[in-house]
Formats: C-alpha cells, structure tokens, sequence
C-alpha cells in the first residue's frame, strides 16, 4: 500500500474513448501515475487491486438493470465519484435512443430479444450521487489533468463554464454561423475543449452539454430561420444531451 | 510611453507611389515585427507578417481587434515555484509596427491606454504599448455594421498614430504624427505632399462619409441610459440573448480579463495566466459563496451597454464605444447596440 490516492476506472454503455484519453496522455501518464495510483483500470492493467477507491471515474451511459447494480457498487467503493464523459455526465450519443420505444431500438440491434432487458439510457446521477463532471465525447486530456490536480490539493480545478463560442473567439476563428451560415451549438454548449471542431472548420456538435447560461430555445430559433427543418433541430439538440432541461427546451422550442 | 503626439498644423505630408509600399514595409520589417491585416477564411486578422505581400490593406474589418496584440488574449504573467518563488520572464523587447490601423481601432487603443497606462499602469501591458509603433490607416470603404462617425472616431483620424496612410488610388497619402513615425520613412525616398493632396484626402473620406449606413445619437446617452433601466426591450433581449461572450470577446475596447493559475504536474511549481473575460457570461459576477449579482442575462447585456456608452465616461472622458460594429457582426442574434439606442431614444 502507498498513500498515493487510489483511482478506479469503470466502463459502462460506452464506446471507452473517454478512458483511452487516459492512455492518451501519454507525455505526462507517468506523472499521472507518480501522482496517483491507477488501481482499477481492466484496460490496461492486468492485474486489478480491489476497492476502497479514492476517486472513480464511471464512463458509459446507463443502459441496463446490470449497470446501475455495478454503478452503485461503484458508489460505495469510491469516495470522490466523477462523471467521465458526457455519457456519463447526461446520456451522451446513447441517448439518442430516447425518443424511440426501448423494443423498437433494442429489434434493430439484437436478432434474440428475450435475453435483452435494457432500460433508457441516462448519465450517472439519475442513479447516484455525482461529485464531479467531465463533460465530452470524448472528454479533453487537459480538463482531466486539471481535474486530477484539484483534487490531489483539494481545491475546485478550473473548469469552464461558458460557450465554446468564448474559445472559438480567443483563437481567432472564422465563424461559421455568422460568415457561412452553418448551425452551430457552440454558443450553448460548454467550452473546454479548445473550440475543436470550428477550429477545424466543422460546426460544434454540442458534444459537451449545455452552458452555463445555454439559451437554447433562442438558439433553435435561429436555426429555423437560417432554413434547418424543424427535425434537424431537434436532431441536434438530442444528438448529445437530449436530456438536459436546457437542450431539450432546444429541441421542443420549434 | 511612446504614445504619439498629435503635432501641431499642419503635419508633414509625404507621397508614397502605391508600388513602393512593399519597400517601406519591407524597411519596417528589418527593425520591427510587423503586425498588419491579413486575410483569413474571407475574413482578416491582425497578424505578424512574413512578406509584405501579406497585407491586405484594403481590409474593412479585422475578427479580432489589434488590441490583441497589446492585451493578449491569453498571456503567462510569471512562473512560480516553491522554492525559488516567483519567476518573471519578460518578453525580448523587440518591438512591433501595427500597421494599417483604422481609426476606430486606434481610438480604443487610447481608451485601453488610460485603462492601463494610468491609474494602476499594467505592466504587461505598458511595456508592449511603450515598444509598439501605431501606422494607421484613414478608411477610404465603410463596413456595413461601422457607426465611427456617429461616435466621432472615424472613417479618419486626427491623432494617435505615428504614421496616417490616406489611400487615394495610385498614391499613398502618409502623414508623419511623431518622431519615431518620421523616422519610419528613413529609408524610403518620399517626395513632400503638395497641399493639394489634402483636398483629395478630403474629397475621398467625404465619399466615404456617405456610405454610412448604421449610426447611433450620441446626445444624451447617459440620461437615456439612466431613464429606461426598466425598458420592455432588456426582457426581449434576456430572451433573445445566447449569453454566449463573443460581443464582448471582440470588441477592442473591452479591457476585463480573468487569471488563472495553472499548475505543473509536480504540484510544486505553475504558471499564473491571464485570458480576456467578458461580463456576458454567468460566472462573471459571480463571488464568494455561489453569489451572483448578476445572474440574469438582461442584467449583462445591461452591464455592456451601460458599460460602453454610459459608465466610460466620467472614467475616462469618453465613450466606450469606437464604433467599429464588430459586436453586431458576430453576433448569431444580430443583436445590433444602435438598434437597441434607437429604440430606447424613441426613433
Ligand atoms: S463557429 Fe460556432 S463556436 Fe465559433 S464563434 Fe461561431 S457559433 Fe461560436
Ligand atoms: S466543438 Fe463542440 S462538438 Fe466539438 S468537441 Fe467541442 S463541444 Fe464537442
Ligand atoms: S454576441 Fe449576441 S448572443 Fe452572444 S452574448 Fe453578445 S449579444 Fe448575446
Ligand atoms: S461596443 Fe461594439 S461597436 Fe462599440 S467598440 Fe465595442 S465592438 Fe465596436
Ligand atoms: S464589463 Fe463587459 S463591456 Fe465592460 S469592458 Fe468588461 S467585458 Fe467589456
């Protein structure tokens, strides 16, 4: 036993990029794991060290009864438990199903059904307690090295709040709702992650949720008037965060 | 500082042949970085130039103002280690040319001045400013969303530059406001202005003058402002708002910033930084204990107006708007701060 934090990783109804960025950090995953120690992570350990935990990060969406059993054991074993993603965080792309009659969805994947009991899918705190959030498809290295230095010092890591418009600006972007009339959700979705996709001249896809202040219904007017089809707007609203009070106001609003 | 003078009647003129342009900046350039308008995406942006092929002088706007280049968007202001304390990494004072400033840029530089340079000088920011060289450029086209000349600060410049181009066709116009500006054109054989030229200069910024088509009452703002805290239209725009900053983000008079320490690895060791802020997003108001005074979006694009064309004054003895019109054009609600005066004044 050290006295380095002790850090558990669980998988849920997900795709595992959010815990890939993990491997992902690469250059500073030897101080990530000088700093803490990475006990449970089936991903890239083979051997795995029973909990208690210091802090579990759950990825995945929950989908099944199975799931919210290993969520709240997760719960009991882990003393700070974090949303890893946005799957995690309000339902991510498995949400997407929401809308759609759970047999129906369920007919298009899998030939037998009788084996198959899956509930909608939801993020971690329609379950348990949720201590932190890292939001987006997949989450952003540096917010998760923040987040891990806040909590080795116990203070609140600097998260940001606001639109990924605030980033999309600071690195001089051309914008591609005003100039190119292209529908983009970044002026409701939270930044953090360097304003990725317009800085590549793709439009936001509001992978990382609302905003702090997220004006969707306002923002769905607009789409209707720069000619998106009443469908499309609901489409892009549910995409990721379907689920939330603020983007599903964006869906409903026209 | 380096702040240039305004001279006194009349301002040396000089003719520069449009072709030799390339040659006065490609001098520039062997002293100075030069930061000038640049195309980007069909847009421009303020950028250090490489080749003098680069500038796009004919430019109408730029995304960001060149105020970036002054007050960055993102700076370190030091280090920091535990043991060895605080680590200060001035910049190499190499200095810098801006160039093809127009004047509404150039007046929110003064006002960024007065925010940084006097009171409690900044010295991040003070020491680029003392090391920046202003060669402005009087606006010969007019932007659909530009209102300077409703706030008395364009489409020319009196003041505040070290050098003025007027472009008038084949021929540069260039008028000397300093003696760091005078010692600019060294290099470049220059023949003296025939006072003529001024009558041409005019003649061009009149057309221009004409072709303004957004404009903004300046008379009694304040009383305006103070009469319709409780006008119907800041609901409007509570709902119609995305809070989403970029008004603010782009605006080159907008001085707030937030700072941030980020630290290394190690716990032991990090770097205080510095990014632009704007009062248009939630937690900007936001204090002690989750508080917010000013948790309504009404109450922040409140906050930015009142800011721009009320509270600027009696701090700085002018208005806080250049009217450059670079928030109405980023904007995804076109929400557009003449219209708002407008209705307010009634029109
Ligand atoms: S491209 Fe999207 S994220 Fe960037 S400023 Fe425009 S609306 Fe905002
Ligand atoms: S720009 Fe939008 S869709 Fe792209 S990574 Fe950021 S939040 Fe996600
Ligand atoms: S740019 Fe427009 S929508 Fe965004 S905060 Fe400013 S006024 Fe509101
Ligand atoms: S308030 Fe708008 S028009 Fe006025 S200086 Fe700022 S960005 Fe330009
Ligand atoms: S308070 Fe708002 S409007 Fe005023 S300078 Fe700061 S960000 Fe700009």
């Amino acid at each position: 036993m050290t006295d380095k934090p002790r850090v558990a990783i669980y998988k849920m109804s997900s795709c595992a990029g959010c815990q890939l960025e993990f491997l992902n950090l690469e250059p500073v995953l030897l101080d990530v794991v000088g700093a803490v120690e990475l006990s449970y992570f089936v991903m890239a350990r083979r051997q795995n060290a029973p909990g208690p935990y210091d802090i579990g990060f759950v990825e995945g969406a929950i989908t099944c009864g199975e799931e919210i059993e290993k969520l709240k054991r997760a719960r009991q074993e882990c003393r700070v438990l974090v949303a890893l993603g946005s799957c995690a965080c309000f339902g991510g792309l498995p949400s997407i199903k929401n809308w759609i009659p759970e047999r129906v969805v369920e007919s298009r994947v899998y030939q037998n059904l009788e084996v198959i009991e899956s509930t909608k899918a939801y993020g971690i705190d329609e379950y348990v307690k949720v201590d932190a959030y890292l939001k987006g498809c997949p989450v952003d290295k540096g917010e998760l090295v923040e987040f891990i230095k806040g909590a080795l010092l116990g203070i609140s890591p600097h998260l940001r709040p606001h639109s990924v418009c605030v980033e999309c600006k600071l690195r001089e972007n051309v914008c591609l709702f005003v100039s190119q009339g292209e529908p983009c959700l970044g002026a409701v979705t939270t930044a953090g992650c360097g304003a990725l996709c317009p800085s590549r001249g793709k439009v936001c896809d509001g992978c990382r949720g609302p905003a702090n202040d997220a004006n969707a219904e306002s923002l769905a007017r607009s789409f209707t008037e720069y000619g998106l089809h009443k469908s499309d707007v609901i489409r892009k609203f549910r995409k990721f965060a379907g689920l939330t009070p603020e983007f599903s106001k964006g869906a409903e609003a026209v | 500082m380096v702040v240039a003078r305004s001279l006194t009647i009349p301002n040396p003129l000089v003719l520069l042949p449009k072709k030799d342009l390339s040659r006065l900046v490609q001098h520039l350039m062997q002293r100075y970085t030069v930061v000038g308008p640049v195309a980007k995406g069909g847009e421009h942006a303020f950028s250090a130039i490489t080749d003098p092929a680069q500038l796009t002088l004919d430019y109408v706007s730029s995304l960001l103002p060149p105020k970036k280049v002054l007050h960055q968007p993102f700076e370190v202001l030091f280090s920091f280690h535990q043991e060895q304390g605080v680590l200060e990494e001035r910049e190499p004072a190499r200095g810098q040319v801006l160039f093809g400033v127009h004047p509404c840029d150039v007046h929110a530089i003064e006002i960024l001045d007065k925010a940084y340079g006097h009171e409690y000088p900044d010295p991040y920011y003070v020491n680029r400013r003392q090391n920046t060289l202003i060669v402005a450029a009087n606006c010969t086209k007019v932007g659909d969303n530009c209102f300077c000349q409703s706030m008395g600060t364009g489409p020319d410049l009196q003041k505040g530059y070290d050098l003025l181009l007027t472009d008038l066709g084949s021929q540069i116009l260039v008028e000397i406001g300093s003696p760091a500006g005078e010692d600019l054109l060294q290099q470049v054989p220059l023949q003296p202005a025939p006072r003529v030229m001024l009558v041409e200069k005019e003649k061009r910024l009149d057309e221009a003058r004409r072709k303004f088509k957004k404009r903004l009452n300046t008379s009694g703002l304040k009383e305006l402002l103070e009469d319709n805290f409780r006008h119907p239209i800041w609901d409007e725009l509570r709902q119609d708002c995305l809070a989403c900053g970029s008004c603010t983000m782009v605006c080159p008079t907008c001085f707030c910033y937030n700072v941030v320490d980020k630290l290394d690895l190690n716990l032991k060791s990090g770097q205080r930084q510095r990014e632009w802020d704007s009062c248009m997003l939630l937690e900007y108001a936001q204090v002690a204990m989750g508080h917010n005074f000013r948790k309504d979006r009404d109450a922040r694009i409140k906050q930015r107006i009142y800011h721009k064309l009320a509270y600027y004054e009696p701090q700085f003895g002018t208005l806080g708007c250049v009217g450059c019109g670079r928030c109405i054009g980023t904007c995804v609600k076109h929400i557009d701060i003449t219209d708002i005066m407008a209705r307010l004044g009634g029109e």
